[in-house]
């Protein structure tokens, strides 16, 4: 009995099989369409699309999946790309900045991961609070857009190495990072903090250190994110990540994690950072006019965790049939 | 006699409030290598804190706890397992999400060289460590949330033995087994290998056939520590229950009527946490559940007002059969419950008083949709008298009343409703003593004007002194019923844990 439910279970997958398919599914199309998508370079290009999302729906993948929410992702993402902006050409340069960025994601992760974990302040509210104060840092470092992203940065990340798009290379190692993870001890408490946290306490799981890593680490991602965006738009704007942050919990939502935390991963993250962009691209493909966009969006978010929860309703009918 | 013995476990003079309430008052015991001791006491009775502080989970207030002779003052349940100390929790604590073998060795699994939690090979260890302790039917791969609970319950168990720990504790460890000899065995087996055991259970035929000696708790304090053999069954479960002084010790002549049209009368319910279960419910009668945690009373009442799913039975109200499709439909037939969690499942913290009352019949007092205040008013002071709430709370926040006034609240809101029958789980917890009082003048009256109640109280004096009749639930099923001669705590008691003519309860229990 229990076996033929994992064993359903296994066949109809999770979430993430659900959006690997549908954005299979919105490639094929897409590419009938605009035969170009099958170049090497029509595949750069919807990778660099998607890389920026892809790195901060990531992030917030680890802080959901432990049973929190996390809104300080834009925020993030804002003050990396003014602090990138105005040091990588001077103080700082390219590995400088880099640093400089990645440690500010750490630092505002940990506050987060700090208030939530430790003095059991609520997540949405603390990371909201982050994610304002966030913005005004970066307007405060840089209060109008401009300055400048240095050479280096722009053409690493735009460019390609033996033929394989950089944001390629970057997702790869991303996701090769997370299948370590997932495998770790540290993998294992994430989903037992995010499944039951009395239970994982009960089982000798430090649930306060776990939840503080997966804020942290989020962190360091948004900053990712904030820096490879800075080689895309190659220069600062401080309000240029508002409107990420639905776009960040539409892709985590498509990829078939629960926001409920303990279900989920990163793989159906970075599809549902793909199935995104490659809709805004169709969209603009077929010629539909820009508003009616997130229209389809919102239709296909629905419809992936729909199918991304029909094996869990199957399971769950069948366990109910036998109860 | 003493044993002289230097003591694995010497638990002395232990206390830990929560609060105002004592949840453990001065409690002693000691405990020696290689034997059980098995650990009594009602619901409430403090088990569970001695359980959460032996594991870690909770610091006392005062006492001291020595393991072979060192002072133990775990910080957290690694380090008391770290000191020999493991625990098989009563409310299971496995991850439903992760596999059987990585619930197995939590919270630290090991790693293979790249530093990462080797799949495969746990399951093969976790496949031996499960066969080494004759569990032959999990799969270590499988998902803990697929399980069925009494399969969980084994794995709690044996996750909680393969350590081979210095100290174990069982609590409650037998609620969803199916094959209670299979943890005997490995009980037994547990003592020849030197371990000392503490058996929490309120089940005293597995404290006969596993301990030699016994510690009863009650109210937090220990009431009685002695060999097994020696004591009578009486005497154990006279001073489980107590002589809490029943300040309503006059019984009150029954108005019930037997030869009338039940007002409810259900048959052969069957569902997720009951296994066939019938009774009738006269008129102007009080009809008592009693029953230890989680022996299906919760289900039974949920079920009744259509919180829970009922796969097979009827009800029949005044002799029409009926389907009870939600507490909303059960209201409109007259059936209105007073539920359980009063915080979680019946208040609106932020809303007056008043409104709490009033909100299920709030239409009345709003024509053309706007609130009339007076009109609200009107309808509640209706009910408030019958309960005796002061007026004076009605426009305070519920939030700031007493737990005693909330239950009377709660009991005005269910009056409103103006049911025939009223399910009462628990009304007097947490209650003080003049409310109490309150709320069975209220029963008493309701039911002399013909109403029916269904009513479960862990207090069993009350049961005892309100009831005309009384089931007693064991194992998700009717274990017995107790007339108005046969009814005392003591034969509730027993009847409760299983042991006198429980047999059949056992009997009929089903699988896991």
């Amino acid at each position: 009995m229990a076996k033929s439910i994992s064993l359903i279970r296994k066949m109809a997958g999770g979430g993430a099989t659900a959006a690997s398919a549908l954005l299979c599914v919105m490639f094929v199309i897409y590419a009938l369409h605009e035969p170009s998508a099958l170049s090497l370079f029509g595949i750069g290009n919807v990778l660099n699309n998607t890389v920026v999302l892809a790195l901060a729906a990531m992030g917030l993948t680890l802080v959901v999946l432990c049973g929190e929410l996390d809104l300080s992702g834009p925020g993030v993402i804002a003050i990396a790309n003014v602090v990138v902006a105005t040091t990588s050409t001077g103080t700082l340069g390219t590995g400088g900045s880099l640093a400089a960025v990645l440690a500010i994601g750490a630092a505002v992760g940990c506050v987060n991961g700090f208030l939530v974990a430790y003095l059991k302040l609520q997540s949405l509210a603390v990371s909201l609070g982050t994610l304002i104060a966030c913005q005004g840092i970066a307007l405060l470092v840089l209060p109008a857009p401009g300055g400048e992203v240095s050479d280096a940065i722009v053409n690493t990340l735009s460019g390609d190495f033996f033929g394989i798009p950089a944001p390629a290379i970057v997702l790869a190692l991303v996701g090769g990072l997370w299948l370590l993870l997932k495998h770790s001890r540290m993998g294992i408490w994430l989903y037992a903090v995010g499944t039951d946290e009395q239970a994982s306490r009960l089982s000798g799981v430090n649930v306060r250190a776990t939840k503080l890593f997966a804020f942290v680490v989020s962190g360091m991602c948004y900053a990712m994110a904030g820096y490879v965006y800075c080689a895309e738009i190659g220069s600062g704007d401080p309000r240029i990540s508002d409107s990420f942050l639905l776009f960040m919990y539409a892709a985590v939502a498509i990829g078939g994690t629960s926001l409920n935390g303990g279900r989920g991963g990163v793989i159906g993250t970075l599809a549902g950072a793909g199935i995104l962009t490659i809709l805004q691209k169709m969209l603009f493909a077929l010629g539909v006019a820009d508003f009616y966009t997130n229209i389809f969006n919102g239709i296909i978010m629905i419809l992936a965790i729909f199918f991304g929860q029909l094996s869990a309703l199957l399971a769950g009918a069948q366990r109910l049939r036998k109860a | 006699m003493k044993d002289r013995r230097q003591p694995v476990l010497d638990f002395n003079s232990v206390s830990k409030r929560y609060g105002a309430t004592v949840a453990l008052d001065d409690v002693s015991f000691e405990l020696h290598a290689g034997e059980v001791c098995g650990c009594l006491g009602e619901n409430g009775a403090g088990k569970s804190t001695l359980v959460k502080i032996l594991s870690g989970i909770v610091v006392p207030d005062a006492g001291e706890i020595h393991i072979a002779g060192q002072p133990f003052r775990p910080r957290g349940i690694v380090d008391a397992r770290a000191h020999g100390v493991s625990t098989a929790f009563q409310e299971l604590s496995l991850v439903p999400t992760l596999s059987v073998a990585a619930n197995m060795f939590l919270p630290r699994p090991k790693l293979n060289r790249l530093g990462l939690v080797p799949r495969r090979q746990i399951e093969q260890e976790a496949e031996q460590i499960l066969q080494a302790h004759d569990v032959t039917d999990i799969s270590p791969a499988a998902l803990v949330e697929d399980l069925p609970l009494g399969m969980r319950q084994r794995i709690e168990i044996v996750r909680a033995l393969w350590r081979r720990p210095a100290v174990l504790l069982l609590d409650e460890a037998t609620a969803a087994l199916s094959d209670r000899e299979w943890l005997f065995g490995l009980v037994d087996r547990m003592l020849q290998a030197n371990t000392s055991i503490l058996y929490i259970s309120h089940k005293l035929d597995e404290i006969r056939r596993l301990c030699r000696r016994c510690v009863i708790l009650r109210n937090g304090r220990k009431v009685l520590e002695d060999e097994v053999a020696e004591m009578s069954d009486e005497a154990i479960f006279s001073s489980m229950a107590g002589r809490s002084m029943v300040e309503t010790s006059t019984r009150q002549s029954s108005s019930a009527r037997p030869g009338a049209t039940p007002v409810l009368e259900a048959s052969h319910l069957k569902g997720p946490g009951i296994e066939d279960i019938g009774f009738s419910l006269a008129p102007g009668e009080i009809l008592g559940v009693a029953g230890l945690e989680g022996h299906g009373q919760s289900r039974l009442f949920k079920a009744l007002v259509g919180l829970s799913p009922l796969e097979q039975g009827t009800i029949a109200i005044e002799g029409v059969p009926t389907m009870i499709r939600s507490p909303r439909h059960a209201r409109r037939l007259g059936l209105v419950l007073v539920p359980e969690e009063r915080k979680s499942e019946g208040l609106f913290n932020d809303l007056s008083t008043q409104a709490n009352i009033s909100l299920p019949v709030i239409n009345e007092a709003s024509p053309l949709h706007f609130l009339n205040w007076a009109a609200e008013r009107r309808l509640v002071e209706k009910v408030t008298p019958t309960v005796n709430l002061a007026e004076r709370y009605l426009p305070l926040s519920i939030s700031a009343l007493s737990g005693g006034n909330q239950q009377k609240a709660i009991l005005a809101r269910a009056l409103l409703a103006e049911p025939r029958c009223l399910f009462l789980f628990d009304p007097t917890r947490g209650v003080d003593v003049g409310a109490k009082q309150n709320i069975y003048a209220m029963m008493r009256g309701f039911v002399r004007e013909g109403g029916a109640i269904l009513f479960y109280s862990t207090e069993l004096d009350e049961l005892v002194h309100l009831c005309d009749r009384c089931l007693v639930l064991y194992r998700n099923t009717i274990a017995g019923e107790l007339g108005p001669e046969g009814l005392s705590q003591d034969r509730i008691l027993a009847l409760a844990s299983g042991y006198a003519g429980g047999a059949r309860a056992i009997a009929s229990s089903g699988g896991a």
